[in-house]
């Protein structure tokens, strides 16, 4: 089997346990077996991770479980290849934010489609399961034409594309040359029917320009319409707390606060996190749930070992649809795992100085958290 | 009202005087110093080696003439290595007949010494310094940007705030240099205050192609390791400790590393860009063809670089900014007591 088959067919496992989801029957492998072989692919194939395995001692011929291997921390992604294929042969590729070295991250994807599956299924599933196509899909963001580079943007498309009501992309996308199209937003929100519940999609910051811009003005979208918000705000909006937000959105849009979900995504991921407030009546705001192909586990920032339910650890992303790249990768995100889900309780800070020499994080910048 | 001249020459003189005995002394302060830095008892010993008791007089006349000259000074030391006071308040005091001194809540042990020990009636150490009250002069912070940024805010109109940030150091390896000999001085730059300082060497390139970087990686893996039991380093805080362990793992991506107990050295090609390591003495090592090269692989965090060292210091001078120090390899910790050691705010580095 070469490697370009090898891949395909962890592809097309990967792709089976999403369908299985989508149709809410039994997963037909194993989430560690399915690990197992997607990491030893990796160390095969992404030199730069058997040279992180070698580098921790780890063999991964000897490993018992797929946790035991590294996680790639998101800054190996601008420095170094992340993908187990020859360049020329990438189908999508999703950049992060630049930083003061200039270095933006590129996830880089052979097969986008399996990206396309998870994003689709999980995102069909916490946010609008309960709606029949087709869908009125509203976006306050680019399209991906716009921003090609983005997976926000390719992942709202996908949305758009497999449940929204086939309509011109201005009528969709909300904003161009990074400004909100208010009017158009206002003239589409006017004709949509009454009846029928509407999904926009935002970033946090345009969510607290659209409010900043109405101020009392409400956008009233149609009853049991919901708001996907997300990403961090990387200084583009003024800094809303996450139930603020999600309340003055409601007011805004005349939605049921729990009908404002949260999602977590990253650039260097394949799979998305959710708010489970609209599909769960117990759930609480503020705790994401993973969907069957991905976990998060909080790790030790220094031992990079799991910590226990309940406390704060650095976030290890396990996500078997990152095929082609890092089937584990250590976010810059601090997490604990509750009851139901994790919660997200912001980026790890730098180290606090000893001495004059610079930190890290006055060197880097902020790098995005989100995609 | 300024001071003249001969009396700002005779203030500064007794500092480096007061500097003198407090170095003598320093066994008293090993204790809180290990406790206020985290460094060992050989750590803070081979700290006070970068104390400048021992300044010329060619350089203390240069810092004079050309320090300029206000009625009052307030130092703020929030973030600095230890023996960084005795160049704070020289500066202060070349400066002005007033000084008022606010040492770092962590560390104020050698401020404090030295103030005592000089017994100069114009310099107060205090606790509490509220910027906002300052009527007039200079408030020379020693911070971080943050830091920086809230005291420049803060200050009434008229009051001229000089800042030194924080930064970091570089190193540049000239082709003709013996590999060997440069990581031996190289290693004696990067293990004072384990590597906390703002000249504390974080990157070195190598001229010449990779075989010759590896060379001299792979020396300065034996001379680090030399050092980790002659001088261990200290206990890196937890968050160091995190950042150490994720620079590791992200740079294993694309570098070999040489890691040892207290150290990593990490050789890479300088296609990938300056992935500035932690302090606690890590090193981030490329090959590179020339010194121009070297500079452009450099310059997107050369606004950050405070000092370049090198045993090619004329060839280092045309090659680098104007505002960086530049230095001869394993004397980085020893720039001349001739004015501030961050040149950024003098010349200009574009931040």
């Amino acid at each position: 089997m070469t490697d370009r088959d090898a891949s395909d067919a962890l592809h097309a496992r990967v792709r089976a346990i999403i369908e299985a989801f989508a149709r809410q029957s039994v997963a037909p492998e194993s989430f560690e077996d399915l690990a197992r072989d997607i990491a030893r692919y990796q160390t095969k194939n992404v030199p730069g991770y058997a040279r992180l395995c070698d580098s921790r001692g780890i063999d991964p011929r000897a490993i018992e479980r797929a946790s035991e291997l590294p996680a790639v921390p998101t800054e190996a992604f601008k420095i170094a290849r992340v993908f187990a294929f020859a360049d020329g042969e990438a189908k999508a590729t999703f950049r992060t934010s630049g930083t003061t070295v200039g270095a933006r991250g590129a996830h880089r994807m052979r097969d986008p489609r399996t990206y396309a599956a998870a994003a689709r299924t999980f995102g069909r599933f916490m946010l609008a399961r309960d709606l029949a196509p087709p869908i009125d899909v509203l976006v306050l963001g680019p399209s991906d034409e716009d921003a090609p580079d983005s997976s926000l943007a390719f992942m709202c498309n996908e949305f758009v594309r497999a449940w929204g009501r086939p309509v011109p992309s201005d009528e969709t996308f909300f904003v161009r040359c990074g400004a909100i199209d208010l009017d158009g937003l206002r003239a589409r929100i006017s004709a949509l029917s009454p009846t029928q519940p509407v999904v926009l999609l935002a970033t946090s910051f345009a969510l607290v320009h659209l409010v900043d811009s109405l101020g009392d003005e409400q956008l009233s979208l149609p009853p049991r319409s919901r708001v996907m918000q997300t990403g961090g705000y990387k200084g583009r909006s003024r800094e809303v707390s996450p139930d603020a937000l999600r309340h003055a959105v409601a007011k805004t849009c005349a939605v049921d606060p729990r009908a404002v979900i949260a999602e977590y995504g990253m650039t260097e991921l394949s799979s998305q996190f959710w708010e489970a407030t609209l599909v769960d009546s117990h759930a609480r705001p503020g705790v994401y749930v993973e969907p069957p192909w991905a976990r998060v586990v909080p790790v030790d920032p220094e031992t990079l070992r799991p910590v226990s339910q309940g406390v704060e650890g650095i976030a290890r992303v396990e996500d078997l649809a990152n095929v082609d790249s890092a089937f584990a990768v250590l976010a810059q995100d601090r997490v604990r795992r509750v009851d139901g889900g994790f919660e997200l309780l912001g980026r790890r800070s730098g180290a606090p100085a000893r001495g004059c020499s610079i930190a890290l994080d006055e060197l880097l910048g902020t790098p995005r958290a989100s995609s | 009202m300024t001071a003249s001249t001969d009396e700002r020459r005779s203030a500064v003189h007794n500092l480096i005087a007061a500097a003198r005995r407090v170095y003598e002394e320093r066994e008293r302060l090993v204790a809180d110093l290990m406790a206020s830095t985290g460094l060992t008892r050989p750590g803070v010993i081979l700290g006070f080696e970068s104390l400048e008791h021992d300044a010329t007089e060619p350089e203390l006349r240069e810092l004079v003439v050309m320090t300029p000259t206000t009625d009052r000074v307030h130092v703020v030391l929030a973030a600095n290595v230890f023996v960084a006071p005795l160049r704070a308040i020289v500066l202060a005091r070349a400066a002005a007949p007033r000084v008022t001194v606010r040492p770092s809540r962590r560390d104020p042990w050698l401020a404090r010494a030295i103030v005592e020990t000089a017994k100069d009636p114009a310099i107060v150490v205090t606790a509490d310094l509220d910027v906002d009250e300052l009527p007039s002069g200079e408030v020379h912070v020693y911070g971080r940007d943050e830091t920086i940024a809230a005291v420049r805010q803060r200050v009434r109109p008229g009051v001229v705030v000089r800042a030194h940030g924080t930064g970091m150091g570089a190193a540049f390896v000239s082709r003709a240099a013996d590999c060997d000999q440069s990581a031996r001085n190289l290693a004696a730059d990067i293990v004072p205050f384990d590597q906390r300082g703002c000249l504390s060497p974080r990157v070195a390139m190598v001229e010449g192609d990779g075989g010759r970087a590896r060379r001299f990686a792979a020396a300065l893996h034996t001379e680090l390791t030399e050092f980790q039991s002659r001088i261990p380093r200290g206990a890196l805080s937890r968050n160091e400790g995190h950042e150490a362990a994720r620079w590791r793992d992200t740079v294993a991506f694309s570098a070999h590393i040489f890691e040892g107990r207290d150290h990593a050295v990490a050789l890479a090609h300088d296609s990938v860009p300056p992935w500035i390591p932690p302090p606690g003495r890590h090193l981030f090592v490329v090959a590179t063809q020339t010194i121009e090269q070297a500079a452009a692989w450099l310059a997107p965090v050369s606004a950050f670089v405070v000092t370049v060292g090198s045993d090619d210091p004329t060839r280092a001078r045309g090659a680098f900014p104007a505002h960086v120090r530049v230095g001869l390899l394993g004397r980085m910790q020893h720039p001349p007591l001739d004015g501030p050691v961050d040149r950024r705010g003098v010349v200009g580095a574009g931040r």
